[in-house]
């Protein structure tokens, strides 16, 4: 099976601080990759290294074997790299189906030049379609902003899949959500692998949904990977269980 | 000649330095581009046309007296005005430019359209090797390094100065450590009317003083800002006095438009390769 | 209101000079109908985020541009229209790019900056532009052989400019152009996230709205007939500023409706010249705070973007 996502010796560093270093992962098509550690260990400087927003200080990132390190944001999107945000984010004060309508058009049509040569092409995904996977159908008509935190959460989701990507980066898809909200977006993950077969990255900070989803899971503690394995491996992991010591975390 | 150049440079690079920080100031802090910031400074020269060309105070109170008044219609400009559009940058913008019209409409309805000089209060020169260095200009340059040390130790080591800092680097840090934004947003914008004020008064005797005496001010501070780093206030005083070595040279070798494009130039040259400017701080 | 009405409305009050036949009116409605292109124009950049203050530079450049490629290289008319426009343009996607490189408030001095120096150099460049005492007796318009003399023919040529830059322009607020701009506007980062490109919209835009510009300062040369540099600096982009505040940034009837009520103030001010940018600075104040959109607002128009 050919590596989707190639990390090589990634390091990042802010002035004197070294956020990330020497972090080397290899994630394979269709797979669940967790990334974890405790706080401030520098997942989410990793995960905006990989997601174009910072240029790495070193190392290399490669998306299906092509080299994409120092790629701005959009140009890794086009590529066919999705991301999902901790926070809320979408066009707030439009519906949920002008949202993911629009999604689609940024996608195909992305710049001056694709707007008019890509202005025929089948649409990349249809938005009813989308909607009734990630479940929001009944709320098309609404606003976006009027959704609740959860449900604007799918709607982030369901975005990110208008473009149609073969790997999607979620940061903390989890935050912010109750039990039973968690239960939603975990299913709804675990179904875009199933019934999708999208490669999918997740920085978490939730353990049990961590656990429970994830094929593979990369530890990091100060901006180094301390660990690299499925999650039974990590749970019994001695330096994984070091790490984490002096902080609430159930591994269950 | 060349010391002529260098001494005409640094002394107008230490005015530049003043009219440069407070716009560093409200441009760092609430980012804001403060279209009026040149009209503050207009405020400042006619309030020494006022007190020390036609009331005969003296000099040095006049000079207090015009960054005071500034600093008056400044924060009565921001209450009003400014603090309701705060939230989204263009708005605020635009209305900084209604104020920046407003004054300049309201100085030449008052004061009339042409440009009235004042008698010098400092004649004469003194030698500084081969250069020939005027009094007055002297005198606003020493002023003007008091002002920019107090500026930096009002920065560095009072409260307020540190929460300013805070403001600039990072809003919602800054909140969640109890620093209300809406007080410091009134003081960086006091302040720096204030010293738009008090650079146009210390100059008042040596530019003609008209209403639109301000227009360029903006620009140059701009360039400065650019250049130095946005919220660094070394780097304002470093910019200021490279611009203007750099103007004087080019101003006596072509002409002063020759020396403004020059600038221009250079603005492009740091966007492009250095955007931080020389010595400021990443903007997110 | 349905803005079909309102627009329907304009062009109705379009054939009023003709019915009038006054030449005052023809002289008011031409300037009309050049600044409409101006402040809709601007306003594409409005929509984006961005607050160009070289709009009038760049009508500057698109003037001097066509009047002097007429009048010192016997280029035909339409060519050194077209021409000025095109010159216009080309410098915006030279500097655009870097103009637009950081956020949006270093655009905005950045072109203040710019539009200061080609003032600066119009002025200055004597032999070129006849500085302050102006670049006297461009040509009068000629298109296939028919040359333009009266004011009627000028108001005419206005007319067709104004027509198709406005429906060009609206047909993009319209298209999902339009709608793109918006999600750049409302929230870049999600944009740029589902591949978007910011960037190049960007400089997309600031390149057509000086094209724009540059037709409209190429109109406007041929016109008068005279071009001084004072026409193409900060009073200009005021009145464009307060002709989108005032009319309502959010579609481009508002800027049109600015413009049809600020161009004959000044006529109308005659006598209080003066105050005339005070009443633009406490206006601008005004709306700002409490009309913040503009007449569009109060006339409550359907804008572009209220679809599902």
């Amino acid at each position: 099976m050919k590596a989707i996502l190639s990390v090589n010796g990634l390091a990042k560093r802010f002035g004197g601080l070294r956020a990330v270093s020497d972090v080397s992962f290899e994630m394979q098509e269709g797979e669940i990759f967790g990334v974890i550690g405790p706080n401030g260990a520098g997942k989410t400087t990793l995960f905006n290294v990989i997601a174009g927003y910072y240029r790495p200080t070193a190392g290399k990132v490669a998306f299906q074997g092509r080299d994409i390190t120092g790629l701005s944001s959009d140009e890794i999107a086009r590529l066919g790299i999705a991301r999902t945000f901790q926070a809320v984010y979408n066009y707030s004060q439009h519906t949920v189906a002008e949202n993911l309508r629009r999604s689609e058009v940024i996608a195909r049509r992305h710049g001056p030049v694709a707007y008019f040569k890509n202005r025929n092409l089948a649409a990349v995904a249809d938005s009813q379609q989308v909607a009734n996977f990630v479940g929001l159908s009944s709320m098309m008509g609404n606003t976006a902003g009027s959704l609740a935190y959860g449900q604007q959460k799918v709607l982030g989701i369901g975005m990110a899949m208008m473009v149609s990507p073969k790997l999607m980066l979620m940061d903390e898809p989890a935050a912010g959500l109750n039990s039973s909200e968690k239960k939603v977006i975990g299913q709804l993950i675990r179904r875009l692998q199933d019934e999708r077969g999208i490669g999918i990255l997740i920085v978490e900070h939730d353990m049990p949904l961590v656990m429970g989803l994830c094929d593979r899971i990369l530890v990091i503690n100060q901006g180094t990977p301390i660990a690299l394995g499925t999650p039974a491996e990590i749970k019994a992991d001695a330096r994984v269980i070091d790490a984490y010591l002096g902080e609430d975390y159930e591994f269950a | 000649m060349l010391s002529q150049i260098i001494v005409n440079g640094l002394l107008a690079g230490l005015v530049y330095t003043i009219m440069a920080l407070g716009f560093t100031l409200v441009f760092g802090i609430m980012r804001v581009v403060n279209f009026a910031h040149g009209e503050f400074y207009m405020a400042g020269a006619m309030a020494v046309l006022l007190f020390y060309g036609h009331l005969g105070w003296p000099f040095f109170a006049a000079v207090a007296a015009g960054g005071v008044v500034s600093a008056l219609i400044g924060l009565v400009v921001e209450r009003a005005l400014l603090r309701p559009l705060l939230k989204e940058e263009m708005p605020g913008m635009i209305m900084t430019l209604a104020v920046a019209i407003t004054m300049q409409s309201a100085a030449l309805l008052i004061v009339g359209p042409s440009e009235q000089g004042i008698p010098r209060p400092f004649g004469g020169t003194w030698m500084l090797l081969d250069a020939r260095v005027p009094w007055d200009r002297t005198v606003v340059a020493l002023c003007a390094l008091v002002i920019i040390t107090a500026f930096y130790g009002f920065l560095k080591f009072t409260p307020v100065g540190l929460a300013m800092q805070a403001v600039a680097q990072d809003r919602e840090t800054a909140s969640l450590m109890g620093i209300e934004s809406k007080r410091i947003y009134v003081v960086a914008f006091g302040l720096s009317c204030l010293l738009a004020g008090l650079a146009g008064a210390l100059m008042a005797p040596i530019y003609p003083i008209g209403p639109y005496m301000g227009e360029i001010v903006i620009i140059k501070a701009f360039v400065i800002v650019i250049l130095g780093g946005l919220g660094s206030v070394p780097g304002a005083m470093l910019g200021g006095l490279l611009i203007g070595l750099c103007e004087s040279a080019v101003a006596t070798m072509f002409n002063p438009t020759a020396a403004l494009i020059a600038s221009f130039g250079i603005v492009l040259g740091i966007i492009i390769f250095r955007p931080t400017g020389l010595m400021g701080r990443a903007v997110r | 209101m349905k803005t079909r009405y309102v627009v329907a409305a304009v062009a109705l009050l379009a054939v009023v000079p003709w019915i009038l036949d006054n030449r005052y009116f023809f002289h008011i409605a031409t300037m009309a109908t050049i600044m409409i292109p101006m402040a809709t124009s601007m306003n594409l950049m409005l929509k984006i985020g961005q607050l160009p203050l070289s709009h009038g530079a760049f009508m500057g450049l698109g003037s001097y541009g066509a009047a002097l490629l007429t009048m010192r290289l016997g280029v035909p008319p339409v060519l050194s229209l077209l021409a000025g426009g095109l010159i216009a343009a080309a410098i915006a996607g030279m500097f655009g790019p870097i103009f637009l490189r950081i956020k949006g408030t270093y655009f905005v001095l950045l072109t203040f900056a710019f539009g200061e120096i080609v003032n600066l150099i119009m002025q200055d460049w004597i032999s070129l532009t006849g500085g302050n005492s102006g670049l006297y007796g461009i040509p009068k318009f000629a298109i296939l052989g028919f040359r333009l003399t009266a004011i009627r023919d000028y108001y005419a040529m206005g007319l067709v400019f104004t027509a198709l830059s406005f429906g060009l322009l609206w047909a993009i607020e319209r298209s999902d152009i339009g709608a793109i701009f918006q999600s750049i506007n409302e929230n870049e980062m999600v944009t740029r996230s589902l591949g978007g490109n910011a960037m190049a919209w960007r400089v997309a835009a600031f390149v057509l709205s000086s094209f724009i510009a540059g037709i409209a300062g190429g109109v406007y040369a041929f016109y008068i007939g005279l071009l001084t540099p004072d026409a193409f600096g900060m009073r200009t982009i005021v009145d464009l500023i307060v002709m989108n505040t005032i009319g309502g940034p959010a579609s481009i009837v508002g800027p049109m409706l600015g413009a049809i009520l600020i161009v004959p103030l000044p006529e109308l001010l005659r006598e209080a010249r003066q105050y005339q940018l005070l009443i633009y600075g406490i206006s601008l104040g005004v709306f700002l705070i409490f009309f913040r959109q503009g007449l569009v607002g109060l006339l409550r128009l359907d804008k572009p973007g209220d679809k599902t």
